[in-house]
């Protein structure tokens, strides 16, 4: 299959009292129609910034400072803000990370779905109430709460209203930010089947944005692993899991146990990710990389594809097989 | 296992908490209109201060030219900056010194209300129950209450004096700042570091206390701020009426001076226009403070 | 050994807002958030309650630390009925007992420093001043912070929430407690910081031989730390036992579903439909008979009609389900 979404050197900075922020940098991301792409990292990474980027609704104070970001081939960065909102819902839509709430609390939902349905997608009425039900069904929810408001449903069922909404008009890719995070895990495992499906049943492309391995590996078959703005590692999520290249994805697997598998001590990444307006020089997961070498402290590292498909920014990624035994080693990660 | 906090974060030496103070003048200096209020008060407060040395006469001294005529009504000159009135009093002085009570009743009313605002709205929020039902319908019943017929009413029964002025407007404003500050304590009641307070054994008053009160504070100050306006505007406007105290002047009882002695017809503008543009300022500047005042209240704490 | 917290037919009722029908009545109803469950933890043990968003596991960590009141049943500590303790008696339990908050962004007082935040439960129990900077040092270097110094100063917002969450443990650990309960202590952190947390408070478990009482959703956490757990559904403990044989032979269908539902990091885990559908009800209005039966695959009659009772599958296994009573 084609690829539906591709993004060239993507950069986008915030302008925070007088500095710029660079949140998102040089970022490569390619999505093929009817994948789901998994983006993963810590909080602060830029993950949300990169997803509001590709949907054009970015805040005031962010600029995009270069790049493409091309739906089809029709490059989106082009097209004036009007042309560009045009496309939201019809052919990209968002489920952001706060969905939870960001359902308007005095309207009914069915009134909320009517807005988008009519007001954007010019259904009339009728049949935008008799699509609203379709779509209430397709994510599970009982077409009868229609006529509630958002503070009668419960969090999971709020998630999977704003996930029937970003369907409404049948858009080529949905980006949903955080979907399931503060969901239990119940909850949590029925929102994902519900997205599972639709890929499934409707051949829905998604990008997922989540800090959570374990949610990429039940849900996505591609994987991006952003690290202080950049894409540091992407792949199948097969070949991330299994094999993965760079330490920063060997830090997140360890710190993501498995249940079924006994743990004698989890591993945590030491530190925090680097404050984004001024990030260390080089690579910039050596300071909190067990695995540096001078030489990643010096110059910044580039992707190298380390199999068809699958590439990792590391200088040490020739030797992945030997730093995968390092790093499965706890004493390796505690200094 | 112990784990080590990484560097580069720890290093960097990170400044002091900001105090209260630090915060307001930051807050200041962001803000504009807010500094501007403020600065209105301070040259009042500095005025009234310094009243006696400022006004050139005595404002209730009657004023004689050279020539022994009576100094009734002259335009402003160098001698008179705000010319005289018909009785041949210094408008200036009087603008200078009614600036005292003015502001007497409009800080002390503020304290009033700020003072019993917070206790209420901290007993009310905090203990709930019975206490929060009592004092809420007790505020309902005040907000009811015609403002200035009652404040009349009132000074008519205790009299005009200042202090029963403060006493009056304090008794009909606290319910403002009192509704406010409950539902404030409400919400600080359910945060996590209140219960965690509980948890380490702080008993009630101390959490009401130490751990709520200061949360507070902001909101008792917009009320003390807006509160100002109100005691002064009332005061003027009582002496305006004829009810307030006859032996003390303030920009009140030079509006009513001015009024009965038809200022207006005869154009002497220099001596109600004056007075009036002071209580418009210590009013406007209230109003100047109390907006945007949410950005000292809710202090966006990420961005220190 | 003996008991530390025992409880029996502990419930908590909330109050619920009435219908005009329910008013016309004169009827008050109640939501049991936690509805007479029995309990005992020995010193130095490791539980941990499972269950979904709802099911009442907060409220039964705020009973044990006598932080709401009993509605009925009784519920001891050492012996001392918790709703009866007062005074002098109360301040010796709250030295003893003590919580890890699950929101380390909302559990410090903003407006205080490190410094006063870790210091207060000492000024709260009347430690003596001059104590107090060095057992709020010793504090922080127990939760691995190793130069208080760098610490004591800052306001909460200054530090990130993997520290914040060290900072809560500091507070909690400072008056010298032998009880621990966390409330879902790093569902608001970062994986990566995850894992630093937990084996922290594997190892202050164990280095200060602490009776620990974790509450959460995730049993992956809960087995990383707890040696023994607790199911809960509704209000209702429905199933118990060794952690370890819990995951490994569930036997009540809601822990099944419990377990099946934790994704893993593996590409070749089952994505089979979970076993229970549908959502946790109200505990206001709970089903007859057992109170999954609607949600339940292998329901059969006698689960509507009668309340399955916690009965033995296993040495120290307990479970109410009727399928392991016929
Ligand atoms: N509106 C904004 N103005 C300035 N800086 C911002 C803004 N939004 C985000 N940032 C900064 O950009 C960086 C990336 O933020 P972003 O929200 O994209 O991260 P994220 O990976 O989505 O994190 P999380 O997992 O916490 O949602 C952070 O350093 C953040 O502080
Ligand atoms: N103060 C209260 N007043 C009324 N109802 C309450 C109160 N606290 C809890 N409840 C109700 O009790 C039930 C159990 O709540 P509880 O917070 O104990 O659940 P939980 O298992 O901790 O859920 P979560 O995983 O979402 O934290 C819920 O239905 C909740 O709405
Ligand atoms: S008692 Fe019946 S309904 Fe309840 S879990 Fe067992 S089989 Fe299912
Ligand atoms: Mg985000
Ligand atoms: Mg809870």
């Amino acid at each position: 299959m084609g690829t539906l979404l591709e993004v060239k050197g993507l950069s986008v900075s915030y302008r925070r009292g007088g500095v710029a922020v660079r949140a998102v940098d040089a970022v490569d991301l390619d999505v093929p129609a009817g994948a789901m792409l998994g983006l993963v990292g810590e909080s602060g990474c830029g993950k949300s910034t990169l997803a509001r980027a590709l949907m054009g609704v970015l805040p005031g104070n962010a600029s995009i400072d270069g790049g493409r970001v091309a739906l089809d081939g029709e490059d989106l960065t082009e097209l004036t803000p009007a042309k560009r909102r045009q496309r939201l819902w019809r052919e990209l839509s968002f489920v952001p990370q706060t969905s939870m709430n960001a359902l308007d609390p005095v309207y009914r939902l069915r009134d909320q779905m009517r807005e988008v349905l009519c007001e954007r997608g010019g259904l009339p009425t009728k049949a935008a109430d008799e699509r609203a039900v379709a779509l209430f069904r397709s994510v599970g929810l009982d077409p009868v709460r229609l006529t509630d408001f958002p503070h009668q449903f419960s969090g999971g069922m709020r998630q999977r209203a704003a996930i029937a909404m970003a369907l409404a008009l049948n858009p080529k890719l949905v980006i949903a930010d955080e979907p399931v995070t503060a969901l239990d895990v119940i909850v949590q495992r029925q929102v994902l089947d519900t997205i599972r499906r639709l890929g499934r049943d409707l051949g829905l492309s998604a990008i997922i944005v989540t800090h959570d391995i374990s949610v990429v590996t039940y849900l996505c078959g591609l994987t991006a692993v952003m690290y202080a703005g950049r894409i540091v590692e992407q792949g199948t999520t097969e070949a991330l899991t299994r094999r993965p290249t760079h330490p920063y994805t060997m830090g997140l697997m360890n710190a993501s146990p498995d249940l079924h598998e006994p743990v004698e001590t989890l591993v945590p990444i030491e530190g925090a990710p680097p404050d984004l307006a001024d990030p260390p020089k080089g690579c910039r997961f050596a300071p909190r990389c067990p695995l540096a070498l001078a030489a990643c402290r010096e110059s910044d590292p580039p992707p190298v594809v380390v199999e068809p498909g699958h590439s990792a920014a590391c200088f040490r990624a020739a030797e992945a097989g030997a730093l995968r035994e390092a790093a499965r080693k706890a004493s390796t990660w505690t200094r | 296992m112990a784990s080590i906090e990484l560097p580069h974060i720890a290093a960097a030496a990170r400044p002091r908490a900001p105090g209260l103070f630090a915060r307001l003048a930051r807050h200041l200096a962001k803000n504009p209109s807010a500094l501007i209020g403020v600065s209105i008060y301070l040259v009042f407060v500095l005025v009234a201060a310094l009243a006696g040395s400022i006004a050139p006469y005595d404002p209730i001294e009657i004023l004689f030219t050279e020539d022994g005529q009576l100094a009734a009504s002259l335009p402003p000159s160098a001698a008179h900056l705000l010319g005289t009135t018909n009785l041949g009093r210094d408008v200036f002085s009087q603008l200078v010194l009614g600036a005292r009570p003015s502001l007497f009743v409009g800080l002390t009313a503020a304290v009033a209300v700020a003072t019993i605002g917070s206790a209420v709205g901290l007993v009310a929020g905090y203990l709930g129950g019975w206490v929060d039902r009592a004092l809420m319908r007790l505020a309902d019943l005040v907000l009811g209450l015609p403002f200035l017929p009652f404040v009349i009413v009132l000074v008519a029964l205790i009299g005009p004096s200042l202090q029963n002025i403060v006493l009056t407007v304090a008794i009909l404003l606290w319910p403002n700042a009192a509704r406010v500050i409950r539902s404030q304590v409400l919400t600080l009641s359910q945060r996590q570091f209140i219960e965690a307070a509980r948890v380490t054994g702080a008993g009630e008053w101390r959490i009401m206390l130490v751990h709520i009160a200061p949360n507070i504070v902001p909101l008792a100050f917009l009320y003390g701020s807006i509160a100002v306006g109100w005691a002064i505007l009332t005061q003027a406007s009582l002496s305006f009426l004829g009810f307030g105290a006859t032996d003390t002047i303030s920009w009140g009882t030079m509006l009513q001076d001015a009024y009965a002695s038809q200022a207006l017809d005869r154009e002497q503008f220099s001596w109600f226009v004056p007075p009036g543009i002071c209580l418009v300022l210590v009013v406007l500047a209230g109003f100047l403070i109390s907006r945007g005042y949410e950005e000292l209240l809710f202090p966006k704490l990420g961005e220190g | 050994m003996d008991p530390l917290i025992e409880a029996f037919g502990l419930t908590k009722a909330f109050p619920v807002s009435r219908t005009w029908r329910q008013m016309l009545r004169a009827e008050r109803p109640r939501l049991k958030a936690v509805d007479g469950i029995d309990l005992t933890i020995r010193r130095g043990d490791s539980i941990g309650l499972v269950g979904e968003s709802g099911s009442g596991k907060t409220t039964v960590g705020r009973l044990l630390l006598k932080l709401t009141s009993i509605t009925s049943g009784q519920l001891t500590y050492r012996g001392d009925h918790l709703d009866r303790m007062k005074g002098a008696r109360l301040r010796g339990f709250r030295q003893q007992a003590q919580l890890v908050f699950q929101n380390p962004f909302d559990a410090l007082n903003p407006r205080f420093n490190i410094r006063r935040i870790v210091a207060e439960p000492l000024v709260n129990l009347g430690v003596p001043r001059a104590e107090h900077e060095t057992r709020t040092a010793d504090s922080l270097r127990l939760v691995g912070l190793a130069e208080p110094q760098r610490y004591l100063d800052r306001l909460p917002h200054q530090l990130s929430g993997g520290q914040l969450q060290r900072i809560v443990l500091a507070r909690a650990l400072v008056v010298g407690p032998e009880f621990l309960v966390a409330d879902e202590p790093v569902s608001m952190l970062d994986v990566s910081v995850r894992a630093g947390i937990l084996n922290l408070m594997r190892d202050l478990k164990e280095r200060l031989s602490l009776t620990s009482f974790t509450i959460s959703h995730d049993l992956t956490l809960v087995r990383y730390i707890c040696s023994r757990t607790l199911v809960m559904y509704l209000g209702r403990i429905i199933e118990q036992g060794p952690t370890e044989e819990i995951i490994a032979r569930p036997a009540h269908p809601y822990t099944k579903a419990l377990i099946a539902a934790v994704p893993r990091p593996d590409v070749d885990q089952p994505r089979d439909a979970l076993p229970i559908s549908g959502a946790i009800g109200s505990a206001a209005t709970p089903p007859s008979g057992c109170r999954l039966r609607h949600r339940c695959p292998y329901a059969f009659a006698r689960c509507a009609s009668e309340e399955p009772p916690l009965i033995e599958v296993a040495p120290g296994h307990t479970a109410a389900c009727h399928l392991h009573i016929a």
